[in-house]
C-alpha cells in the first residue's frame, strides 16, 4: 500500500466531517462518501490517519483529533465558499460547480480562502444549506477587500442592488419570498432598517424581520 | 392583511346591477394576487344576491353571486387573494382547490397593473393549468402616474387571451372584460422547465387522473415539487403503485437541487415571465402625486416620524370613536332614544296589549314604578328591553358602528400593515409578530369579533397567544368607554399606573407565553399596499357587513347575558354571589363592597363592571374631593376589572374558535390571575403611590 497524499488525506477528513454532520460515524461509510481524489481508499487508510494523529477510530466508530478537526474544516470551508463563488456570482451550473470545488479544495491558499469569503459577504452556508465553517476573517473587520456581496443587514439604505443569493435557516421562507418575487437576480432596494426591515422589489413593498433581512445576500448594481 | 371573515360577507352592495335570480350554466371564477382589487371587480360585476360561506373544511370564507354578461347569466366566484397555485397559506390552498374541483369554468385573473411581474407569475400558472382566462390590468390609471406603459398589444398577443386594462373602481374597462369571456381561450404562456424537469414532468403525467379543472401538467408540477395539500386529491385518485413511483421520481428530482424543489420551479418560471416582462413593459417618468403618498408611506414606518404619524391616526381615531361614538351618540341613543321614548312606549304597548294583571307585572312591572326598581321581564332593572337591548343597541353599537368606520378606512387605506411595522419588535417579544396587531387593534373595538380575526395568524401558538391577550388585557370599545370617563377623574399619575399596570402585564403574559406553549413563531414577511385615500363605497360596504355580524352575533349573546342576569336575580342569586365574591374583593383588594357587584355582572357585560364603578365614584369626581386612598381603589378595581374575565361573548367565541379544552384553561388562568395582579398593584400603590 503507498502512503496517502495529500489531497487523500483531505479527502478522508472531508469526509469524517460530512458524515458526521449526517449524523454517520461507520468507517466503512466514510471512505465510500469519500470524494473521487481519495482514489481507491480503504478503511485500511483511516489506520493511517489515526497514526498520524488526525482521527480516533475505536469500537467501529470514527471521530476527529483536534488536529484533523482543524484540517477538515479548512477543507470543508474552502470546498462551500467555492461553491458559493460559482454558482452564486459565476452563475455555473451545479455539475460544473461541483467539479471546480473539488479541485479547489485543496489549493486554495488561507490568504485567498478569507479574501473569497470576504467577497461573498461571509456567507453562513453553501448553496445546499449546508454551513460554513467560519474562517479567521469572518467577524474581524476586513479592509483590504471591498465586498461584492454583502448581507441586506449592512447594505446601503436606498441603493438598487441585484439579490445574489438568500440562505434561510427554513426553506418555506425563500418558498414565500419567492412568491412575492425576491428570488435570486431580482433588483432589491432597502428602503429602512428600524423598526422592521422594509425592502422594495418593483413595486412591491415587504415588511421583513431583520433575521430574514440578514439571509438575503445582494451586489451593488452598478450604475 | 385581509380582512377578516365578517368583511367579505353579504349583500351589501350600493348598486343593483341585476336583481333576477338566474340559473348560470357558467361560472366566472375571479383570482389574483392579494390587493389588486379583486373584490372590487367582484363588486362591480355581481348583482344583489351575493353568498358567503365557508369553503368545506377551512375557516376561508368564498364569495359568490351572480351577474348578466354580455347578455348571458353567470356564476360568478371571488377567491381569496394568492400568490402561487402551489399553496402556502391556506387561503392560497381554497383558491387551488376550487380551480381544481370546479368544471366548466373560465377565469378572470385581476393583476396589479404597476406590479405586473408578479401578476404573470400566476398567469404562467393559470396559463399551466389549461385554464381559459383573460387577464385585467387592474389600477391601470395607477400604473400610468407612475411612469408604466404596458404594451397591451404585444402582452396579448404573447399570452394568447385576452388582456384588458381596467380601473375597476370607476368601472373602467370592465364592459369589455367581460364582452369576450364567453369565448375566452387557453394561454399557450407555459414555461419550459429545465431538462431534468420536464423529463420528470412527462414521467409523471400519465400517471394522474384525467378528470379536474387543473392540467395534468399543472397538476404534476404541484405533485413534484411536494405539495402536500395534494395528496389526499391525489391519493383517493390514483392507484397506490402510481404513487409510489410518483414519490420515486419526486425524489430522484429533489435530490438534483440544492433548493427546494418548489424554490427551483418558482424561480425557473419566474425568469420566463421577467423576458416577458422586460419585453412589454417601459418605464418613463414618475409623477409628483404618486410620490407623495409614497413618501406619507415612508413617513409612517419610520422609527421617528412614524410616532407623530401614529399619534394623528390616534387622536383623530379617538375624536371619531371615543367621543363622537362613545359620547355624542351613544348620549342620544341610550336617553333621547331609548329611555325617553322606545321604553316607556314598549312598557304603554305591553300594558295596552296584555291587559291581565299578573302577566302585565311580569313583563313590565308594577305601574308608577320607575323600571330601575322592579324586575319585570321586557322591561325592568334586568329587562330584555331595557336592559339587553337597549345595552346592545344605544351603547355598544353606535360605539361599534363608529369604529368599525375607523378601522375600515384605517384598513383601506393600507395604514394597517405599516403600523405592523412599528410594533413588529414588541410583539415578537411576545411569540407574535407585527401581523398580530390587526386583531389587537380590533379587540378595541370589540374583543368577540376581534378572536375571530386571530385566524390570520399563522401557527397555532400564535392563535392562542393571540386570544389569551385580547381575553385579558385588551378592553373593548364598551369598556373603553366607562375607562376613560373614569380616568377623567384620576390623577395623571394615576393614570399611569393604571394604564402602566395593564400594558406591563399583557407583555408579560406574552413573554411568559411564548416560552410556555409549544411550537414556534411565524417569520414577519409582510406586503405593505400603497397607501391610498379609501373608497367611501367599499367603507360603507365593510362596515355594513361587520354592523351586521355584530347584530347577528353578538347581540344575541348580549340578549342571553340579560336573561341570564334576569333569572339570577329572581332567585336572588347576585346577593349570593356577590357575598361570595366579597371576601375577596373587599379583603384582597380592599375594594368598598360594591365593587363585588361591578365584578359579577362583568362577566355579562364587561362594561357594566366600569360602570358600576363610575357611579359609585362619580359623585367624587365631580366635586374633586377624590382622596388619594380613592384613587388607589379606581386604579385597582380598573386594572383588574380591564383584565378580568372577558365579556361572556367573547367566551363563547373562544370556546367556538379555540376549542374548548383551551377555552377553560384560558379563563382559569385569568381568574386568578387578575385578582393577583390587583392585588399586586394594591399593595405597590399603597406603598409607591
Amino acid at each position: 500500500m503507498t502512503p496517502l497524499h495529500a489531497q487523500q488525506i483531505e479527502e478522508l477528513l472531508e469526509a469524517v466531517f460530512t458524515e458526521r454532520e449526517q449524523g454517520r460515524d461507520d468507517p466503512g461509510g466514510v471512505v465510500a462518501h469519500a470524494g473521487n481524489h481519495a482514489g481507491d481508499a480503504s478503511t485500511a487508510n483511516l489506520g493511517e490517519l489515526e497514526e498520524a494523529g488526525l482521527v480516533k477510530l475505536a469500537g467501529g466508530r470514527v471521530e476527529l483529533t483536534v488536529d484533523g478537526e482543524r484540517r477538515a474544516r479548512d477543507v470543508v470551508r474552502r470546498h462551500r465558499l467555492t461553491e458559493r463563488f460559482f454558482r452564486d456570482l459565476l452563475l455555473l451550473s451545479e455539475d460544473a460547480t461541483e467539479s471546480q470545488a473539488c479541485e479547489l479544495e485543496h489549493i486554495l491558499s488561507p490568504e485567498a480562502t478569507d479574501s473569497v469569503c470576504t467577497l461573498l459577504g461571509h456567507p453562513p452556508t453553501c448553496p445546499h444549506g449546508k454551513a460554513i465553517p467560519p474562517g479567521p476573517c469572518c467577524g474581524a473587520l476586513q479592509k483590504t477587500v471591498r465586498p461584492l456581496i454583502t448581507g441586506l443587514k449592512t447594505f446601503d439604505l436606498g441603493t438598487p442592488a441585484r439579490i445574489v443569493f438568500i440562505a434561510p435557516r427554513f426553506h418555506d421562507r425563500m418558498d414565500r419570498l419567492a412568491a412575492l418575487g425576491v428570488i435570486p437576480g431580482s433588483e432589491i432596494r432597502l428602503h429602512q432598517r428600524s423598526p422592521s426591515f422594509v425592502i422594495e422589489v418593483g413595486e412591491t413593498t415587504i415588511a421583513l424581520d431583520p433575521e430574514i433581512a440578514g439571509e438575503i445576500y445582494v451586489k451593488r448594481i452598478e450604475a | 392583511m385581509t380582512p377578516p371573515a365578517p368583511a367579505t360577507r353579504h349583500a351589501l352592495r350600493t348598486e343593483p346591477l341585476d336583481k333576477r335570480v338566474v340559473a348560470a350554466t357558467r361560472s366566472v371564477i375571479l383570482v389574483g394576487n392579494p390587493n389588486v382589487g379583486k373584490s372590487v371587480v367582484f363588486g362591480a360585476l355581481t348583482g344583489t344576491y351575493v353568498t358567503v360561506s365557508n369553503y368545506p373544511g377551512t375557516t376561508v370564507e368564498v364569495t359568490r353571486g351572480t351577474a348578466t354578461l354580455a347578455g348571458q347569466p353567470w356564476h360568478v366566484m371571488d377567491t381569496p387573494g394568492t400568490n402561487n397555485l402551489t399553496p402556502m397559506s391556506e387561503d392560497e390552498q381554497v383558491t387551488r382547490d376550487i380551480l381544481m374541483k370546479e368544471r366548466d369554468y373560465v377565469c378572470v385573473q385581476v393583476c396589479d397593473a404597476k406590479n405586473l411581474r408578479r401578476g404573470l407569475l400566476l398567469t404562467a400558472q393559470l396559463a399551466e393549468a389549461g385554464v381559459p382566462f383573460a387577464l385585467a390590468l387592474n389600477m391601470a390609471d395607477e400604473a400610468a402616474s407612475r411612469g408604466f406603459h404596458i404594451d397591451v398589444a404585444q402582452l396579448t398577443q404573447a399570452l394568447g387571451v385576452d388582456v384588458v386594462p381596467t380601473v375597476a373602481i370607476e368601472r373602467k374597462g370592465l364592459a369589455q372584460l367581460t364582452s369576450g369571456l364567453g369565448a375566452a381561450r387557453r394561454s399557450g404562456f407555459t414555461p419550459r422547465y429545465d431538462d431534468a424537469i420536464e423529463a420528470a414532468l412527462a414521467e409523471v403525467e400519465p400517471l394522474l387522473p384525467a378528470k379536474g379543472g387543473l392540467s395534468r401538467r399543472a397538476v404534476a408540477l404541484m405533485a413534484l415539487v411536494g405539495d402536500d395539500s395534494l395528496r389526499e386529491h391525489l391519493a383517493a385518485n390514483i392507484a397506490e403503485v402510481d404513487l409510489a413511483r410518483l414519490e420515486d421520481a419526486r425524489r430522484r428530482l429533489a435530490a438534483r437541487y440544492p433548493e427546494s424543489l418548489r424554490f427551483v420551479v418558482s424561480k425557473q418560471r419566474l425568469a420566463a415571465v421577467d423576458r416577458l416582462h422586460d419585453a412589454v413593459v417601459t418605464r418613463s417618468r414618475v409623477s409628483a402625486a404618486s410620490t407623495f403618498a409614497r413618501r406619507l408611506g415612508a413617513w409612517s414606518t419610520d422609527r421617528f416620524l412614524g410616532l407623530p404619524v401614529l399619534a394623528f391616526v390616534l387622536f383623530v381615531s379617538y375624536e371619531f370613536v371615543g367621543v363622537f361614538g362613545a359620547k355624542t351618540a351613544v348620549d342620544f341613543l341610550e336617553n333621547a332614544v331609548f329611555y325617553d321614548r322606545l321604553v316607556p312606549w314598549t312598557e304603554a304597548f305591553l300594558r295596552w296589549a296584555v291587559p291581565w294583571k299578573g302577566a302585565q307585572e311580569f313583563l313590565v312591572g308594577p305601574a308608577g314604578v320607575p323600571f330601575r326598581e322592579h324586575a319585570g321581564f321586557i322591561v325592568g332593572r334586568y329587562g330584555l328591553f331595557s336592559m339587553g337591548l337597549s345595552y346592545g343597541v344605544a351603547i355598544v353599537l353606535p360605539i361599534v358602528t363608529t369604529f368599525f368606520i375607523a378601522f375600515s378606512i384605517l384598513e383601506d387605506s393600507g395604514y394597517l400593515p405599516r403600523l405592523a411595522v412599528m410594533v413588529n419588535r414588541t410583539f415578537k417579544s411576545m411569540g407574535l409578530n407585527g401581523k398580530a396587531v390587526l386583531p389587537m387593534v380590533l379587540g378595541l373595538g370589540c374583543d368577540t369579533m376581534a378572536t375571530m380575526t386571530a385566524r390570520i395568524m399563522e401557527t397555532r401558538k400564535e392563535r392562542v397567544i393571540v386570544t389569551l391577550l385580547l381575553a385579558l388585557g385588551v378592553p373593548c370599545s364598551a369598556q373603553m368607554a366607562v375607562i376613560l370617563a373614569m380616568v377623567a377623574g384620576l390623577s395623571l399619575a394615576a393614570t399611569a399606573w393604571f394604564a402602566g399596570s395593564v400594558v406591563a402585564t399583557l407583555i408579560l403574559v406574552g413573554w411568559l407565553a411564548a416560552k410556555v406553549l409549544p411550537g414556534r413563531g411565524s417569520d414577519f414577511i409582510l406586503e405593505l399596499p400603497p397607501l391610498r385615500v379609501p373608497q367611501a363605497g367599499n367603507v360603507a360596504v365593510k362596515t355594513l357587513a361587520r354592523i351586521e355580524w355584530y347584530l347577528r352575533e353578538a347581540l344575541p349573546l348580549f340578549i342571553l347575558g340579560t336573561l341570564i342576569l334576569y333569572a339570577l336575580d329572581r332567585v336572588h342569586g347576585i346577593g349570593l354571589l356577590e357575598r361570595a365574591a366579597a371576601p375577596v374583593v373587599v379583603g384582597l383588594l380592599q375594594l368598598p363592597k360594591e365593587a363585588a357587584v361591578a365584578f359579577i355582572l362583568g362577566f355579562l357585560r364587561r362594561d357594566y363592571a366600569a360602570a358600576g364603578l363610575f357611579l359609585h365614584y362619580q359623585p367624587f369626581m365631580k366635586a374633586g374631593t377624590m382622596t388619594r386612598e380613592m384613587q388607589i381603589e379606581v386604579v385597582v378595581a380598573l386594572t383588574t376589572i380591564t383584565l378580568f374575565i372577558p365579556c361572556i361573548a367573547n367566551f363563547f367565541m373562544v370556546l367556538k374558535e379555540r376549542g374548548w379544552k383551551t377555552g377553560v384553561a384560558i379563563a382559569a388562568f385569568i381568574l386568578p390571575f387578575s385578582l393577583a395582579v390587583g392585588a399586586t398593584v394594591n399593595a405597590l400603590m399603597r406603598w409607591l403611590y
